[in-house]
């Protein structure tokens, strides 16, 4: 594949189409005991029906006041999932693929990952949490193919906040962020951070704008916000890429294990959103935007960039009243991005000599995003939910990853990737999880979800030019997790 | 010799410092503790007023009357009752979820004097009409009969007996006028099911002779007053 094919694909799909394997290894934080150590209250006080991550107003209110209430305690926590995948054997030509694809979904119980938490109030303005995260399964070794593990850096968020009240009850907090992935410092469920796949492990669509982890661990942010009378949040923040003094944000990320992604200069974010509580009711409607200027080629993170605008709409309902918490989220976003000289219009990636005549690559994209939840939770302890994905966009050779050779149609070009690959070129995603879950005590809760595909990479039969129907990435999760 | 590029890169490195400079004495000047909005719950200095605002006003609302029905109402409270409930839930003496769940950490480190200034606090707020439970009238008439006149049937005594003539509440008795109906009947549970709240150990005997119907109607009926 040519360099700049290497560069859009990487940007543009960094969190896995054509790693289909990097479905399985995303990070995500949680409930933190160590803030249960700061408050003396249960996981309930703050998450809704105890589901992590899910907030409750209360929880929102907590983390808006910068983690502080309570008392300097403990700052450590541990978190770990031991998980199993399940889904249809690749069934790939390729076995050397096979054995990589192939593994995570086996059905095997492994240990998957393990985290490590900083976190907790500094003083009466300031606190935060920082995470670590050691994957299990990393990567494979290249000389005996066994799995190696990978300490990395996780979410971050670290606040500075005052909060006033004024005659006649009025409420207004100020504070400041600083962070490493944006949207993690959101307090809504329906940010594209928290609230959709957050156990690790789990499967959804692969291909996501850039505002939805695109970033996360890859840059340093800085923001101010300001809450008023729980009603209206608004946030302006701004990015740069985590590197020299703010590596810290970024252990663990490098250029040759090619997951790190440069931005240049400064990024801007911002949030509004507006908040209303009623009995056991609450509420909230909000937009968010990210425009990011990503160098297309990160060991070489000079030149033109790759212009990404995201913008999106998001809301939340939630009825809580004990023994009930029920959660509703919907977010949409779009996505433009407009590739740099160098990248636009590029020959096919499987053809970048144009020796065969297949179509040039686009100079911009769009993508949408759609997702929504539903979650119900029971004496905390028993809970389901049911999410919707819908990922669609415009096509582009260069995601055209198998393709058939126009020379002969009944064979694909050399090349050509089984399951992973997308013969449309489309990023074209659609599927359901359903999982139900039991959280026996507060530290530990057990969960089945089953992901279903009726879309995959832009098809829903033979999407990968090899056979493979979007049905067959359908994927049974178990998992285990822990913390204290 | 800068090249035209390595210069404007320090030039954005510099811009990005002064910003983080900027941060970290922002953290160093206004991080610290300030006594007048602090968070902490493990400080005598604190004044009960400051801790009810910037920790309990999260759950109960700022003036006493909150906005979920998780959550009781404290404004106009009687002061015994709210120190009588504080110094349980610090000393483990009432026990039912919502008390150990939410209350118990909170309430660990509060000194004596905090107990009492954020009872006083509370008992001198006025009530506000907050969100209601509907309930059809003949639910709030049958309420009203039980809170007023008991049941002599079941031997019920009227609650105005000890409540008040306008559920006012008297010392430990606690004020019901304008409670959430869902926090009334929890607690009636608890008083019915459990040796929670061994403080109310009165109530247990009265809940005993309490159906469901009857708890929720004279919930319902001490919500709108």
């Amino acid at each position: 594949m040519s360099h700049f094919f290497d560069a859009i694909v990487h940007v543009r799909m960094r969190h896995g189409a054509i790693a289909f394997v990097a479905l399985l290894l995303s990070h995500s934080a949680y409930a933190v005991p160590a803030f249960n150590q700061q408050t003396g209250q249960n996981c309930v006080a703050c998450h809704a029906g105890g589901q992590f991550p899910d907030l409750t107003p209360y929880g929102r209110l907590f983390k808006l006041t910068g983690y502080t209430i309570g008392k300097v305690a403990r700052p450590v926590s541990v978190m770990a999932v031991v998980s199993a995948n399940k889904t249809k054997s690749t069934g790939s030509p390729d076995p050397g693929f096979d054995v990589a694809a192939g593994f995570p979904k086996d059905g095997n119980l492994i240990f998957s990952t393990a985290s490590l938490f900083l976190a907790g109030r500094v003083t009466d303005h300031l606190g935060g949490f920082v995470q670590y995260t050691y994957n299990n399964y990393d990567h494979q070794s290249a000389t005996d193919s066994h799995w190696i593990g990978h300490w990395s850096s996780d979410n971050l968020d670290v606040r500075l906040v005052d909060r006033y009240f004024g005659a006649g009850g009025s409420d207004l907090i100020v504070g400041a962020t600083m962070n490493n992935n944006p949207t993690v410092q959101d307090v809504w469920n329906s940010a594209p951070a928290w609230g959709y796949n957050a156990v690790p492990g789990s499967s959804g669509p692969a291909v996501r704008p850039l505002i939805a982890g695109g970033l996360a661990q890859n840059v340093a942010g800085i923001g101010a916000y300001a809450f008023w009378n729980n009603t209206i949040y608004a946030e302006l923040s701004s990015y740069r890429t985590a590197t020299g003094f703010w590596s810290f944000m970024s252990k663990g990320f490098t250029v040759a294990r090619g997951d790190k992604v440069f931005v240049k200069g400064e990024n801007p974010y911002w949030r509004v959103a507006l908040s209303h509580d009623w009995g056991p009711h609450n509420a909230m409607v909000g937009a968010f935007g990210l425009n990011a200027k990503v160098y297309p080629n990160a060991a070489d993170p000079t030149g033109q960039t790759n212009r990404y605008r995201d913008k999106g709409v998001d809301g939340q309902y939630q009825y809580i009243l004990d023994p009930h918490a029920f959660t509703l989220t919907a977010s949409y976003t779009k996505e433009r991005v407009d590739y740099a000289d160098a990248l636009a219009n590029q020959p096919h990636p499987l053809d970048p000599e144009e020796l065969i005549g297949l179509p040039l690559t686009n100079s911009s994209d769009t993508l949408k995003m759609f997702r929504a939840k539903a979650s119900y939770v029971y004496h905390a302890k028993y809970g389901a939910s049911l999410s919707y994905f819908d990922v669609t966009g415009s096509s582009n050779s260069a995601f055209q990853t198998s393709a058939l050779d126009p020379a002969n149609k009944t064979t694909l070009l050399e090349g050509s990737q089984p399951v992973t690959g997308s013969l449309a070129g489309n990023p074209a995603t659609r599927g359901w999880t359903t999982e139900v879950f039991w959280t026996p005590v507060q530290n530990a809760r057990i969960g089945l979800q089953y992901t279903a595909f009726n879309k995959f990479n832009g098809g829903t039969n033979n999407y990968d030019g090899f056979g493979r129907n979007a049905g067959d990435n359908n994927t049974v999760f178990l998992y285990l997790w822990g913390a204290y | 010799m800068n090249t035209p590029v390595q210069s404007a890169r320090r030039a954005s490195a510099l811009n990005f410092s002064a910003i983080a400079l900027t941060f970290a004495s922002a953290v160093l000047l206004t991080g610290c503790n300030t006594l007048e909005r602090s968070t902490s719950l493990a400080n005598p200095a604190v004044a009960p007023t400051v801790i009810a605002q910037q920790v309990c006003s999260n759950c109960h609302g700022v003036d006493g009357n909150a906005e979920s029905p998780n959550f009781p109402n404290l404004a106009a409270q009687q002061e015994p009752y709210l120190i009588a409930q504080l110094k349980g839930f610090k000393s483990h003496g009432r026990s039912d979820p919502a008390g150990f769940e939410y209350m118990w950490g909170l309430s660990k480190h509060l000194t004596d004097e905090q107990i009492a200034g954020l009872a006083a606090y509370y008992a001198k707020q006025k009530t506000k009409p907050t969100w209601q439970s509907r309930h059809t009238p003949s639910v709030n008439a049958e309420g009203k009969k039980i809170f007023e006149e008991g049941i002599a049937a079941s031997s019920v005594p009227a609650c105005k007996t000890c409540h008040g003539a306008e559920a006012q509440g008297a010392a430990t008795f606690p004020r019901l006028a304008g409670q959430h109906a869902d926090y009334t009947v929890k607690q009636l549970m608890v008083f019915q099911r459990t040796n929670e709240r061994p403080e109310g150990g009165v109530m247990k005997g009265i809940a005993h002779l309490l159906t469901h119907e009857n708890m929720e109607a004279v919930a319902a009926y001490l919500e709108t007053l």
